[in-house]
Formats: C-alpha cells, sequence, structure tokens
C-alpha cells in the first residue's frame, strides 16, 4: 500500500539555509522538525492568486488537485482551513480513503471544531466495501478475459483495473497493472497511452527517474508523426518537471521552453500551461546567461505563448536581462508566498531563488573591478540598508553571504572593508603560467623517481613480504622491522 | 724491511705507470692486488707493517690499493690487541685516525673500485670512532666528501649512505647531508643479476653509470634488506625536515610511505606516514593524497593507526582552530610518544599563518576587531592579535601591512598586498634559475632511466617473461610477482613518451 509521501518531507534540508539565513522580513519560514524532516510554514496574507483560483485551475478532478489543496492546507497559515475543507470535497468525490483521512487529520490539528474535521466513518466503510467489491469484480472480468484470449479485451481489462486501482491509490497495484498491458498492446496509439498511464503513477509516487525513463520510451514509439506531435507537449512537460525534480535546472528549463503551445488544458491531471510557464522560466532564469535568456526564452516564439499567461516571469526576465536586479528580484520575492504552495515547486523555490541571487550578483559584479559595499546592499539587500546601523560591516547577512561566495569560489573578488569596496582580482597570467610549470615540472620529477626507485626495490627483491611461518616468533616482522636509530633524538631538536 | 721496500717500490712504481688502455690497467691492478694480498698475509712483516710511519711512503691519491689494505690491517690489527672494536690508537687523539682521514679525503676513485669491501669497512670504522668518541660531528664531512668522491652521482643506494644519514643526524649536521641527500638514488644494487656478470665491464672503464662498479659483488655496500632502505630514506625526511625543506621532505618520506609490500607495512613506513601528513601541512597546508604507487592495503592500515593524525589534518585543512586544537591537546600523549612533539608545535603554530592566507583571499583589507569576529586561531584580544600578525610580516611569511589610525581610537588595519614585493627582473631570474634545476634534475633522471631499463632488459626476470609470453601455460604465483618489474618499466616508458 502505497500512499503518497507529505510533500514537504522532501524538502531539501541542505539547500535551505539560504532560507533560513534571509528569513527575516520574508514570507517563507521554515523549521526543522522533532523527525528531522523540515516543516515549512508560509504565513503570508497576500496571496497574488486568490485559493479559489488558485485550485480551480485545475479543472478535472483527480489526485492532483487534491495533492495541490492539502499542500496548500499544510503549508499555508491563512489558506489552510479553507484549502483543507475543499481537499475533503474533493477526496469525498474520489475513491481515496487515506487521502480523505489524511485531509481531516490535517483539518482537525488546525481547526478542531469545524464540522469536517471528524471523520465519516459510514462514508468511508461504505467506499471501503464499494472498492473491494469493484476489485473483485474487475480482477474477476480479466480472468474471464485471459480466458478468451482476446488480446484487446485484457488490454482494456488490464486497464480498468490499472485505473481503479490509480483513483484508490493503490500506485504499487496500479502500475503493475498498467505494465501488464505492455505485452497486448498492439497499435503504437495504446503502447503511448500506456506510457502516460505509467508516468502519471511515477509523478504519483515521486519517482522522477521513472518519469525520465518513460519519458524517453515515447520518443521511441513507432507512432505515426503527426501522432508524436501531438504527444510532444505533454511528453515534454513530463519530462522537464522529472528534471527540475532532479535538480537538473538547465536540462528542465530547455525541456519547458520545447513544450508546444497546444498542451493548451490537455494535461491538467499534472500540469497546467500557467507552471509550464513558471517552471520554464524560473529554471532559465536559474541555469542560463543573460544572452541565453534572451535568445532562448524572451526572443522564442512558441514559450511566449505561455509566458503570456503568468506576464511578471517575463518582466523578471526581462529585468535580469537588461541588468536591472532589483526589480527582478523584487518581483521574484512578491511570489515567493506562491510559489511556496505550489506542489512541484515547493521544495525547489529556495534552490532556484538562491542560484538566480548568485548569477545576479555574478552578473552585476562583471563590469566592475571595484565596486561600493553600499551600493550593492542597495540592490541586493535593501532591507539591511534600512534597518541596520552598519549595513556592510562583517556581520551583517550580505557580507556574510559575499564571503560565502568568494569561500566557493562562485566570486573571483576580495572585499575590502576599509574602503567598503567588493574588488576583483586581478590575475598575473605570466606569474601563474610560470607557476604552473614549475609545479608540474616537480611533481613529474617527484613521481619519476618514485617510479624509477619502485623499479630497482622490485628489481633487488626488496619488497616487504609477510614473514614466513616457520620463522615467525611472537613479535612478527612489523616489530621486528621498526629500527634502532637516532629517531627519538633527533626530533627532540626542531 | 726487504719486503716492506718491496711493496713500497712496488706501490711507487704502480704509481707512475701509464696506462694505455682499460684492458690493460684491469690488468695491471688485478696483478698488484694479488701481490699485495699475498705480502700481506706473510705474518713476518706483521711487525714492520704496524709501524705507522709507513703511510709517509705512500701516496694514496696514486696508489690508494697499497694504502688502503694496509690501513686496513693495522685497524685490525689494532683491535686485535685491544680487544674492542675501538681501541685508543683510532680514537681522534690516536695516530691511525689522522690517516684514516687522510686516506678517506685523497683516494683515488677508480683503483679504490676494487677493494670495495676494504674501504666500506674503514668508512665503518671511522663513523664508529667518532660515534665513540662523541664526536660524530668530525666524520660526517669527511664521509659525505668519500661517497661523492666515489661515485660523484650518488645514484646508486649503498650501507654507506644510511650510515651517513643516521651519523647526521646524530651530529646535526643536517646542511652538511644535503649534497648527498639531493642526488636523486635510483639504483639498488641488485642481489640476482647473475646472468650479466660474465659480461661484465671492466671495473676502471669508464662508466655513465656508477652502478657498473657499485654492484653488490662490489662490496661497497653490506647486504641490503628494505629495511636499510627504509630508514635511509626516514632520516633523509628528517634531515630535510630538520632545515625545513618540507617539499624534499615530503618527497623522500613519500618513498617510504609507497614502498612495495605484499600484506604487511613495517613500522618504519607507519612512522613515516605520521610524519608525512605534518610535513605535508606544513608544506602545502592540506592532507595530501598518498602517492598513486601505494599499496592499498598500506593506505588502509595507515589510515587506522594514525586516525589522529589524519583527524588533526582534517581540522587544519578546515581551518577549524577549535576542533583544531581540540584534537591537538587530546593528542598529545600520542605525539610523545611518537617524538613527534617538535613538529605537531611547528603545524600548531603555522595555523595563523595559514588562516591568514585563507582570509586574504577573502579580504583585501579589514580591522583587526572584524578579523577577530571570524573563526580565528589567534588570541581574542586585538593586541596580541596585532603583535602576532606583525611578527608574521617581519618575518616574510605574510604579505600585508599594518596601518594605524592617526587619531589613535580606531582599530588598526590589516591590508593585504596583492602582488609580490621583489622586482619584476629579481621574480623572473629566480623563476629561470628555478627551471632549470628542474630541467637539470629531469635530465638526471632521465639518464637513470635508461640505465634501469638497461639493467632490466638483462635481468633474468625479463628472460622469464619473455619466454612465458611465448608459451603461455599459466603462472605460478612466483611468476606473477616477478612480472611487476617488467611492468613497471613499460610504466615509465609510457608516461616519458
Amino acid at each position: 500500500m502505497d500512499t503518497l509521501p507529505p510533500a514537504d518531507a522532501f524538502a531539501p534540508a541542505a539547500e535551505d539555509s539560504y532560507l533560513a539565513n534571509n528569513s527575516s522580513g520574508r514570507p517563507g519560514t521554515a523549521s526543522v522538525g522533532a523527525d528531522g524532516s523540515l516543516k515549512l510554514k508560509v504565513d503570508e496574507p497576500q496571496i497574488h492568486s486568490e485559493a479559489e483560483s488558485l485550485y480551480s485551475s485545475f479543472s478535472s478532478p483527480g489526485r492532483t488537485r487534491f495533492n495541490r489543496l492539502y499542500l496548500i492546507g499544510t503549508t499555508s497559515t491563512v489558506l489552510s482551513v479553507d484549502a483543507l475543507k475543499a481537499a475533503i470535497v474533493e477526496a469525498k468525490n474520489g475513491k481515496d480513503i487515506k487521502n480523505y483521512e489524511r485531509a481531516v487529520r490535517a483539518l482537525a490539528e488546525v481547526a478542531p471544531k469545524e464540522p469536517e474535521a471528524s471523520l465519516d466513518t459510514v462514508w468511508a466503510q461504505n467506499l471501503q466495501r464499494n472498492i473491494s467489491a469493484q476489485t473483485e469484480r474487475l480482477e474477476h472480468e480479466l480472468r474471464g478475459y485471459k480466458n478468451n484470449l482476446i488480446k484487446e479485451s485484457i488490454r482494456m481489462g488490464n486497464e480498468d483495473l490499472g485505473n481503479h486501482y490509480y483513483e484508490t491509490g493503490d500506485m504499487v497495484a496500479a502500475s503493475k497493472a498498467y505494465s501488464r498491458m505492455r505485452d497486448v498492446c498492439t497499435t503504437p496509439n495504446h503502447i503511448t497511452s500506456m506510457i502516460f498511464k505509467m508516468i502519471n503513477v511515477f509523478i504519483e509516487r515521486n519517482d522522477w527517474l521513472g518519469v525520465a525513463s518513460y519519458a524517453g520510451r515515447l520518443r521511441t514509439t513507432q507512432a505515426k508523426p503527426e501522432e508524436m506531435a501531438r504527444n510532444q507537449p505533454k511528453m515534454a512537460s513530463a519530462l522537464g518537471l522529472s528534471q527540475m525534480h532532479s535538480n537538473q535546472f538547465f536540462e528542465a528549463a530547455k525541456t519547458f521552453l520545447s513544450v508546444d503551445p497546444s498542451l493548451a488544458d490537455t494535461y491538467n491531471e499534472v500540469l497546467t500551461p500557467n507552471d509550464v510557464a513558471v517552471y520554464g522560466g524560473l529554471c532559465a532564469l536559474a541555469s542560463m546567461n543573460r544572452s541565453e535568456l534572451q535568445r532562448l526564452v524572451l526572443d522564442n516564439s512558441t514559450f511566449r505563448n505561455f509566458l503570456e499567461l503568468e506576464p511578471h516571469i517575463r518582466r523578471a526576465i526581462a529585468f535580469f536581462c537588461n541588468s536591472k536586479f532589483r526589480p527582478c528580484l523584487e518581483i521574484l520575492e512578491a511570489y515567493r508566498a506562491d510559489y511556496l504552495l505550489d506542489l512541484h515547486l515547493q521544495r525547489h523555490v529556495a534552490t532556484l531563488y538562491g542560484r538566480i541571487r548568485t548569477k545576479a550578483i555574478q552578473q552585476f559584479l562583471l563590469p566592475f573591478s571595484s565596486v561600493t559595499l553600499d551600493s550593492m546592499a542597495a540592490i541586493f539587500a535593501p532591507e539591511v540598508v534600512g534597518g541596520q546601523a552598519r549595513p556592510t560591516g562583517t556581520m551583517s547577512p550580505f557580507v556574510h553571504e559575499l564571503i560565502g561566495l568568494i569561500k566557493d569560489d562562485v566570486l573571483d573578488a576580495r572585499i575590502d572593508l576599509e574602503k567598503g569596496l567588493l574588488v576583483s582580482n586581478q590575475s598575473d597570467l605570466r606569474n601563474e603560467v610560470q607557476a604552473e610549470a614549475l609545479e608540474s615540472v616537480r611533481s613529474f620529477n617527484d613521481e619519476l623517481h618514485l617510479r624509477t626507485l619502485r623499479a630497482s626495490v622490485l628489481h633487488a627483491g626488496l619488497q616487504l613480504s609477510p614473514p614466513d611461518p616457520e620463522r615467525k616468533t611472537g613479535r612478527g616482522r612489523i616489530a621486528a622491522s621498526a629500527g634502532k636509530g637516532p629517531r627519538g633524538q633527533g626530533l627532540a631538536g626542531y | 724491511m726487504a719486503s716492506l721496500n718491496e711493496i713500497v717500490v712496488a706501490s711507487t712504481e704502480f704509481g707512475n705507470v701509464v696506462h694505455p688502455s682499460a684492458e690493460a690497467y684491469d690488468r695491471q691492478i688485478r696483478q698488484h692486488l694479488s701481490f699485495l694480498r699475498r705480502a700481506l698475509s706473510n705474518q713476518d712483516l706483521n711487525s714492520v707493517l704496524n709501524d705507522e710511519s709507513v703511510f709517509d711512503k705512500l701516496d694514496p691519491s696514486k696508489d690508494s690499493i697499497t694504502y688502503l689494505l694496509i690501513l686496513r690491517h693495522q685497524i685490525k690489527a689494532a683491535q686485535e690487541k685491544a680487544g674492542k672494536s675501538t681501541p685508543a690508537k683510532l680514537l681522534p687523539i690516536g695516530g691511525l685516525w689522522r690517516r684514516m682521514a687522510y686516506y678517506l679525503e685523497n683516494f683515488e676513485p677508480v683503483q679504490t673500485r676494487y677493494v670495495g669491501q676494504e674501504w666500506r669497512q674503514v668508512v665503518e670504522v671511522f663513523a664508529q670512532t667518532a660515534e665513540e668518541f662523541s664526536q660524530p660531528i668530525l666524520a660526517t664531512q669527511v664521509i659525505r666528501d668519500a661517497i661523492l668522491r666515489l661515485d660523484p652521482s650518488s645514484a646508486v643506494f649503498t650501507s654507506t649512505h644510511l650510515l651517513f644519514a643516521r651519523l647526521c643526524l646524530r651530529a646535526k649536521t643536517y646542511s652538511c647531508a644535503l649534497p648527498v641527500l639531493k642526488r636523486p638514488i635510483c639504483h639498488i644494487p641488485a642481489a640476482l643479476n647473475g646472468s650479466n656478470l660474465r659480461s661484465a665491464p671492466l671495473l676502471c672503464d669508464d662508466h655513465q653509470s656508477s652502478l657498473a662498479f657499485l654492484g653488490e659483488k662490489s662490496g661497497f655496500s653490506s647486504k641490503l634488506s628494505h629495511k636499510e632502505f627504509l630508514e635511509y630514506f626516514l632520516y633523509g625526511g628528517m634531515i630535510f625536515m630538520a632545515v625545513k625543506d618540507w617539499r624534499n621532505a615530503s618527497h623522500f618520506l613519500a618513498t617510504v610511505v609507497s614502498m612495495p609490500s605484499v600484506g604487511v607495512i613495517s613500522k618504519i613506513m607507519l612512522e613515516a606516514y605520521k610524519k608525512w601528513i605534518l610535513v605535508g601541512l606544513l608544506e602545502t597546508g592540506k592532507l595530501n593524497t598518498l602517492p598513486s604507487i601505494t599499496p592499498s592495503h598500506a593506505s588502509k592500515t595507515y589510515h587506522t593507526l594514525a586516525k589522529q593524525y589524519v583527524q588533526l589534518a582534517e581540522a587544519y585543512e578546515r581551518g577549524d582552530s577549535r576542533k583544531f586544537q581540540e584534537r591537538f591537546d587530546s593528542g598529545e600523549e600520542r605525539w610523545k610518544q611518537d617524538n613527534n612533539t617538535g613538529l605537531v608545535l611547528q603545524v600548531s603554530e603555522s595555523l595563523t599563518a595559514h588562516f591568514l592566507k585563507r582570509i586574504k583571499k577573502t579580504f583585501a583589507s579589514l580591522t583587526i576587531s572584524q578579523l577577530l569576529e571570524q573563526d580565528t586561531p589567534l588570541p581574542k584580544d586585538p593586541a596580541a592579535a596585532e603583535s602576532i600578525i606583525a611578527s608574521l610580516i617581519t618575518a616574510g611569511d605574510l604579505k600585508a601591512t599594518l596601518v594605524h589610525s592617526s587619531n589613535h581610537s580606531g582599530d588598526t588595519m590589516l591590508r593585504f598586498s596583492a602582488g609580490s614585493n621583489s622586482s619584476r627582473l629579481s621574480h623572473e631570474l629566480d623563476v629561470q634559475a628555478q627551471l632549470k634545476k628542474e630541467k637539470l634534475m629531469l635530465e638526471v633522471l632521465m639518464n637513470r632511466i635508461d640505465e634501469s631499463k638497461h639493467n632490466l632488459a638483462l635481468s633474468d626476470e625479463l628472460v622469464d617473461h619473455l619466454r612465458k609470453g611465448q608459451s603461455w601455460t599459466g603462472a605460478g604465483e612466483n611468476g606473477a610477482d616477478k612480472d611487476d618489474g617488467a611492468d613497471i618499466e613499460e610504466d615509465i616508458m609510457v608516461d616519458f613518451a
């Protein structure tokens, strides 16, 4: 019985230091729970998209809709009651009892007095009975089809059974049922549909390698070109999603950018076009340089269709390309809360924002040989400038961030605290080459000598070997070979 | 008396002879040698020979053989008479000491090749006497010159090398040892090259490689085992440590650490490993990786047995001064036991400089109090920290300046200078000289490799290997071992190509 683990358990703890560092005045706060997993709480009254609109876009009712609602309910403090109520309604429409119980438990924690906060055991028992009966019936039918040896019927039987398991939340059984369809698929169409079912299951299980491998298989089916073209958007968005979750942001960005606008609302059970725009835009911002952003994102006519749905992403990218980092970061900050409530984006927001910020700092420094810390702080840490007496002292978080970047070799610069400057390093190429040449010839000589000696040692038969068992006395060779000599007194002198 | 005269005359004749060819010279030396050996075994001569005045009639730079044999004879007689190995006559105040020193300073290297065993015995007695007399310093320079006189390249390892290194450590004459240590040792007299004895070259000929006359049969070295080899390189490393030449020390110790071995390691290797870690910290500031040829079982054993050292090095590398201090304190007993306290203390002292080097990468300038806000090994008191930094700058370990603010209220500013202080030209010259030196070293090593290749090509192992290669019927364990030599030879040449 494999149920979806709570999504917040996956938030990468290591990458969250940035978030924790900058938590002052930011909407996202993180705290580490007793079990070591990261609990994320979003405490921000101003969510740009209303809760209703946030989930109404997932028009096809299904597991995704419940998952998104549940996530909002468990992470947002403002929307939690509404979202959880909606999630309970959603779960009652569906057939997954576990989901229903989870949602009710979550609601009971937040608002125990609500009428929905108590389990509807009668409903649950009824549903349980129904489900078992249906499972029984479908399996019986499948056995009948198998006896008749009609491939098409077997396939449909398996598909029905898979769908049933999927709806009731038994992902392991669902993937087994779907994979049994493979042998009885007769047309490329069947294979395609089977693969999409599998991808859905993998997404539900957070198995992103599985998604990637099945998305790859989709490409090798012998479907007609027009079929392929029709599948492309769905396939690309699934692949992009899996790449994003594997932290391959550059690849993810490229994949999302290639999604055809014909995606429209055809894949709402997983991704909406708005998601494609946001995910693609953020991944691109985090991984591409300015010319790539301009060329591959802003000048990309197909992706423009998506960007029009989320104009602020477009604005942020445009600002970045024009080196206006302050407005770019401001836009992203304003939407941080929204993205922290997003099912897929939540666990990557900190990483993505951190990378975008680092890249912005790098790009900002590019034209300068030295730049004042104050002017940098004004762009990258305005709240610090306003609130602190010494905005650019060693203890200020912004300077700490810079020190970290320099130590990680991200920035090739040094901080001059006397003059309040960030000075880029001037490298002396001639010196470097000379030092390198010397070092390489030295290490080569050393290695050469070591190896020649080794050959001589072996030639002379001096290598150490285990002592002969007959001659072995109590002490053995190791003890015996400790030489006498002036070791002790020799060292005392220095 | 007639007999002694005979010897002296023969010696003078021999010394004055002009030798037309190597073959003739070889024949002459051998004849002379057999004549002398016969003469010296004559008991009647004993009383005459034990008279030291005989040396006044002989000139070791013309005829080393006669001088050496009589010297050896007298030493033996004196030892037998006194019943101990270092009779008074041999001590630096005695007459024979002067004769030995005179001989070692003036012997003729080509002739001496024929009397290797006697030469070695004299050197050993000489060193031993100096030590008994508690004045090892008297012997070091003489022995060093003798080693280099016999073999200017010092490429062949002999037991004399070990003796010399140990003596230098005892005498604390470290810089005296450097000329020998800095010449790379590349050969070890092999015990099993029986096949090339028949075609052995003439000892007195001009040889590219000193291995030709310092071979195992020459008697210049006592029987060698891995122990002597390891000890020499450990002592060498320690001598380099004493003169703070960390790079060479590290190389010498690496030689010990990477000694080929099967299943076991020597305690000397473990000891070298501990020192090697500390020296690596002083040289590069980090935990070096073991040479690639280190046997894997050895590196595992090192890691478990020298855990405290590894942990100390890790703390140092991260610049974590608190942890370093913790491990430094907790390991105090161990450092003491291993006689490494002095070295560990030096590592601890270098921590500040190491820390400032890292800070230099991040900051161009900062005040002392800002510096102390970082995790530092410096004392918390700004004035004390400032004086430590000042002393580092004065010693040239740190390129930086300290600036006091004029109004006496502010902090002292520490500013790191970016470029080197020396002028461009002197820097260039310096680099050029160093490159030249390394090039020379490279050439020397290349020659040594050619020699090694030649030796290995003549060895029994290669023949066995080739034969096996022709009819491969499964290698016994013995065969597999021996293949190593040939394989490594190929490896070296690949590297070089």
